[in-house]
Protein backbone atom coordinates (compact mmCIF):
# COMPACT_ATOMS: atom_id res chain seq x y z
CA UNK A 1 0.00 0.00 0.00
CA UNK A 2 1.32 3.45 -0.89
CA UNK A 3 2.02 6.12 1.70
CA UNK A 4 -0.70 8.40 0.28
CA UNK A 5 -3.30 5.60 0.42
CA UNK A 6 -2.28 4.87 4.02
CA UNK A 7 -2.77 8.58 4.79
CA UNK A 8 -6.28 8.60 3.36
CA UNK A 9 -7.10 5.40 5.25
CA UNK A 10 -5.91 7.10 8.46
CA UNK A 11 -8.09 10.17 7.70
CA UNK A 12 -11.16 7.96 7.15
CA UNK A 13 -10.42 6.05 10.36
CA UNK A 14 -10.02 9.33 12.30
CA UNK A 15 -13.39 10.54 10.97
CA UNK A 16 -14.92 7.21 12.07
CA UNK A 17 -13.21 7.66 15.45
CA UNK A 18 -14.68 11.14 15.91
CA UNK A 19 -18.08 9.81 14.80
CA UNK A 20 -18.02 7.07 17.43
CA UNK A 21 -16.61 9.37 20.15
CA UNK A 22 -19.28 12.04 19.68
CA UNK A 23 -22.16 10.19 18.02
CA UNK A 24 -22.13 6.58 19.19
CA UNK A 25 -20.55 6.43 22.66
CA UNK A 26 -23.06 7.18 25.43
CA UNK A 27 -22.83 10.08 27.87
CA UNK A 28 -20.93 8.72 30.87
CA UNK A 29 -23.13 8.46 33.97
CA UNK A 30 -20.75 10.00 36.54
CA UNK A 31 -18.49 12.42 34.62
CA UNK A 32 -20.91 13.47 31.87
CA UNK A 33 -19.64 14.38 28.41
CA UNK A 34 -16.19 15.44 29.59
CA UNK A 35 -15.35 11.70 29.74
CA UNK A 36 -15.27 11.81 25.89
CA UNK A 37 -11.68 13.09 26.27
CA UNK A 38 -10.84 9.44 27.09
CA UNK A 39 -11.31 8.52 23.39
CA UNK A 40 -8.39 10.84 22.60
CA UNK A 41 -6.30 10.37 25.75
CA UNK A 42 -6.10 6.55 25.91
CA UNK A 43 -5.47 5.87 22.17
CA UNK A 44 -2.82 8.64 22.20
CA UNK A 45 -0.81 6.99 24.98
CA UNK A 46 -1.16 3.50 23.47
CA UNK A 47 0.06 4.87 20.13
CA UNK A 48 2.99 6.56 21.89
CA UNK A 49 3.93 3.19 23.46
CA UNK A 50 3.86 1.63 19.97
CA UNK A 51 5.98 4.46 18.51
CA UNK A 52 8.59 4.05 21.25
CA UNK A 53 8.47 0.29 20.62
CA UNK A 54 9.55 1.07 17.04
CA UNK A 55 12.34 3.30 18.42
CA UNK A 56 13.51 0.33 20.53
CA UNK A 57 13.31 -2.04 17.55
CA UNK A 58 15.19 0.37 15.27
CA UNK A 59 17.83 1.00 17.94
CA UNK A 60 18.48 -2.72 18.55
CA UNK A 61 18.46 -3.34 14.79
CA UNK A 62 21.03 -0.61 14.22
CA UNK A 63 23.40 -1.79 16.97
CA UNK A 64 23.24 -5.36 15.62
CA UNK A 65 23.57 -4.62 11.90
CA UNK A 66 24.86 -1.01 11.58
CA UNK A 67 22.44 -0.52 8.70
CA UNK A 68 21.24 3.12 8.48
CA UNK A 69 17.68 1.99 7.67
CA UNK A 70 17.22 0.85 11.29
CA UNK A 71 18.42 4.22 12.57
CA UNK A 72 16.02 5.99 10.23
CA UNK A 73 13.16 3.85 11.57
CA UNK A 74 14.07 4.74 15.17
CA UNK A 75 14.31 8.46 14.44
CA UNK A 76 11.12 8.48 12.36
CA UNK A 77 9.19 6.81 15.20
CA UNK A 78 10.56 9.06 17.96
CA UNK A 79 9.02 12.25 16.52
CA UNK A 80 5.38 11.05 16.42
CA UNK A 81 6.01 9.25 19.73
CA UNK A 82 6.87 12.58 21.36
CA UNK A 83 3.84 14.20 19.71
CA UNK A 84 1.43 11.49 20.91
CA UNK A 85 2.93 11.65 24.42
CA UNK A 86 2.47 15.43 24.38
CA UNK A 87 -1.16 14.98 23.33
CA UNK A 88 -1.60 12.44 26.16
CA UNK A 89 -0.24 14.89 28.74
CA UNK A 90 -2.21 17.87 27.39
CA UNK A 91 -5.52 15.99 27.09
CA UNK A 92 -5.02 14.40 30.53
CA UNK A 93 -4.34 17.79 32.06
CA UNK A 94 -7.45 19.29 30.41
CA UNK A 95 -9.50 16.28 31.60
CA UNK A 96 -8.01 16.53 35.10
CA UNK A 97 -9.14 20.10 35.74
CA UNK A 98 -12.93 19.45 35.77
CA UNK A 99 -12.69 15.93 37.27
CA UNK A 100 -9.83 16.16 39.80
CA UNK A 101 -9.94 19.92 40.29
CA UNK A 102 -6.33 20.43 39.14
CA UNK A 103 -4.42 20.69 35.87
CA UNK A 104 -1.46 18.74 37.23
CA UNK A 105 -0.39 16.70 40.25
CA UNK A 106 2.87 14.81 40.91
CA UNK A 107 1.09 11.46 40.79
CA UNK A 108 3.12 8.39 39.75
CA UNK A 109 1.41 8.00 36.36
CA UNK A 110 1.63 11.69 35.46
CA UNK A 111 5.22 12.03 36.61
CA UNK A 112 6.43 8.89 34.81
CA UNK A 113 4.65 10.04 31.62
CA UNK A 114 6.37 13.44 31.88
CA UNK A 115 9.72 11.63 32.28
CA UNK A 116 8.92 9.49 29.20
CA UNK A 117 8.20 12.68 27.23
CA UNK A 118 11.45 14.34 28.36
CA UNK A 119 13.57 11.22 27.64
CA UNK A 120 12.44 11.17 24.00
CA UNK A 121 12.69 14.96 23.62
CA UNK A 122 16.28 14.42 24.84
CA UNK A 123 16.68 11.61 22.28
CA UNK A 124 15.73 14.04 19.46
CA UNK A 125 17.95 16.82 20.87
CA UNK A 126 20.88 14.38 21.09
CA UNK A 127 20.42 13.49 17.44
CA UNK A 128 20.56 17.17 16.57
CA UNK A 129 23.81 17.69 18.47
CA UNK A 130 25.97 15.03 16.74
CA UNK A 131 26.96 15.55 13.10
CA UNK A 132 28.82 12.32 12.38
CA UNK A 133 26.13 9.82 11.22
CA UNK A 134 27.49 6.60 12.78
CA UNK A 135 28.30 8.23 16.13
CA UNK A 136 24.87 9.90 16.16
CA UNK A 137 23.10 6.64 15.37
CA UNK A 138 25.05 4.71 18.06
CA UNK A 139 24.44 7.29 20.79
CA UNK A 140 20.75 7.61 19.84
CA UNK A 141 20.36 3.80 19.81
CA UNK A 142 21.61 3.56 23.41
CA UNK A 143 19.10 6.22 24.53
CA UNK A 144 16.38 4.57 22.44
CA UNK A 145 16.96 1.23 24.18
CA UNK A 146 17.27 2.66 27.71
CA UNK A 147 14.26 4.95 27.18
CA UNK A 148 12.00 1.98 26.39
CA UNK A 149 12.49 0.76 29.98
CA UNK A 150 10.26 3.65 31.03
CA UNK A 151 7.22 2.30 29.10
CA UNK A 152 6.34 -0.49 31.60
CA UNK A 153 7.03 1.95 34.45
CA UNK A 154 4.43 4.37 33.00
CA UNK A 155 1.91 1.62 32.32
CA UNK A 156 2.17 -0.19 35.65
CA UNK A 157 2.80 2.90 37.81
CA UNK A 158 -0.87 2.93 38.83
CA UNK A 159 -0.49 -0.59 40.21
CA UNK A 160 2.97 -0.23 41.75
CA UNK A 161 2.32 3.05 43.59
CA UNK A 162 -0.72 4.61 45.22
CA UNK A 163 -1.93 7.03 42.55
CA UNK A 164 -4.71 9.50 41.88
CA UNK A 165 -4.88 8.28 38.30
CA UNK A 166 -7.32 5.42 37.71
CA UNK A 167 -5.97 1.88 37.02
CA UNK A 168 -5.45 0.73 33.41
CA UNK A 169 -8.71 0.54 31.42
CA UNK A 170 -7.08 -1.49 28.65
CA UNK A 171 -4.04 -3.80 28.67
CA UNK A 172 -4.51 -4.50 32.37
CA UNK A 173 -4.02 -7.91 33.98
CA UNK A 174 -7.77 -8.35 34.58
CA UNK A 175 -10.54 -8.33 31.90
CA UNK A 176 -11.60 -4.77 31.04
CA UNK A 177 -14.59 -3.64 33.16
CA UNK A 178 -15.85 -1.05 30.65
CA UNK A 179 -19.19 -1.24 28.77
CA UNK A 180 -19.21 -2.54 25.19
CA UNK A 181 -20.01 0.79 23.39
CA UNK A 182 -17.22 2.54 25.29
CA UNK A 183 -14.79 -0.30 24.53
CA UNK A 184 -15.75 -0.29 20.83
CA UNK A 185 -15.27 3.50 20.62
CA UNK A 186 -11.85 3.19 22.23
CA UNK A 187 -10.95 0.41 19.80
CA UNK A 188 -11.98 2.43 16.70
CA UNK A 189 -9.95 5.43 17.89
CA UNK A 190 -6.99 3.22 18.78
CA UNK A 191 -7.00 1.73 15.26
CA UNK A 192 -7.30 5.24 13.76
CA UNK A 193 -4.33 6.54 15.77
CA UNK A 194 -2.28 3.46 14.89
CA UNK A 195 -2.95 4.01 11.17
CA UNK A 196 -1.98 7.67 11.60
CA UNK A 197 1.26 6.63 13.31
CA UNK A 198 2.08 4.18 10.49
CA UNK A 199 1.43 6.91 7.92
CA UNK A 200 3.62 9.46 9.74
CA UNK A 201 6.31 6.80 10.20
CA UNK A 202 6.33 5.89 6.50
CA UNK A 203 6.42 9.54 5.43
CA UNK A 204 9.17 10.52 7.90
CA UNK A 205 11.29 7.47 7.01
CA UNK A 206 11.08 8.35 3.31
CA UNK A 207 12.08 11.97 4.05
CA UNK A 208 15.06 10.75 6.12
CA UNK A 209 16.12 8.41 3.30
CA UNK A 210 16.06 11.27 0.78
CA UNK A 211 17.92 13.57 3.20
CA UNK A 212 20.63 10.92 3.65
CA UNK A 213 20.83 10.51 -0.11
CA UNK A 214 21.35 14.28 -0.60
CA UNK A 215 23.84 14.48 2.29
CA UNK A 216 25.84 11.54 0.93
CA UNK B 1 -21.57 16.70 37.08
CA UNK B 2 -21.78 19.44 34.40
CA UNK B 3 -20.77 18.42 30.89
CA UNK B 4 -17.78 20.78 30.51
CA UNK B 5 -17.93 20.76 26.71
CA UNK B 6 -15.33 23.54 26.56
CA UNK B 7 -12.73 21.15 28.05
CA UNK B 8 -13.67 18.44 25.54
CA UNK B 9 -13.29 20.81 22.58
CA UNK B 10 -10.04 22.22 24.01
CA UNK B 11 -8.51 18.72 24.27
CA UNK B 12 -9.53 17.68 20.74
CA UNK B 13 -8.56 21.13 19.41
CA UNK B 14 -5.04 20.98 20.85
CA UNK B 15 -4.55 17.48 19.39
CA UNK B 16 -5.81 18.54 15.96
CA UNK B 17 -3.58 21.64 15.85
CA UNK B 18 -0.46 19.69 16.92
CA UNK B 19 -1.01 16.83 14.47
CA UNK B 20 -1.85 19.17 11.58
CA UNK B 21 1.23 21.31 12.28
CA UNK B 22 3.47 18.21 12.26
CA UNK B 23 1.88 16.87 9.08
CA UNK B 24 2.32 20.27 7.34
CA UNK B 25 5.98 20.36 8.42
CA UNK B 26 6.55 16.88 6.95
CA UNK B 27 4.72 17.80 3.74
CA UNK B 28 6.86 20.95 3.33
CA UNK B 29 10.10 18.98 3.86
CA UNK B 30 8.99 16.31 1.37
CA UNK B 31 8.14 18.97 -1.21
CA UNK B 32 11.50 20.69 -0.72
CA UNK B 33 13.37 17.39 -1.09
CA UNK B 34 11.40 16.46 -4.22
CA UNK B 35 12.36 19.81 -5.77
CA UNK B 36 16.03 19.24 -4.87
CA UNK B 37 15.92 15.74 -6.36
CA UNK B 38 14.35 17.09 -9.57
CA UNK B 39 17.01 19.83 -9.82
CA UNK B 40 19.74 17.23 -9.31
CA UNK B 41 18.46 14.94 -12.06
CA UNK B 42 17.83 17.84 -14.52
Amino acid sequence: MGVRALGWLAVLALIAGLGTAFGYAPREAVQGNVQRIMYLHVPAVLTAYLAFGFVFLGSVGYLLTRRPGWDRLAMAAAEPGVIFTGITIASGSIWGKPTWGTWWTWDARLTSTAVLFLVYVGYLLLRGMIDEPDRRARAAAVVGILGAANIPIVHFSVKWWRALHQPATLLGPEPSPIAAPIFLTLLVNWIAFTLLLLYLLAKRTEIARLEDMHAG
Amino acid sequence: MPDNWSYVFAAYGVAAVVLLAYWRRLAARAKNLAARTARRSA
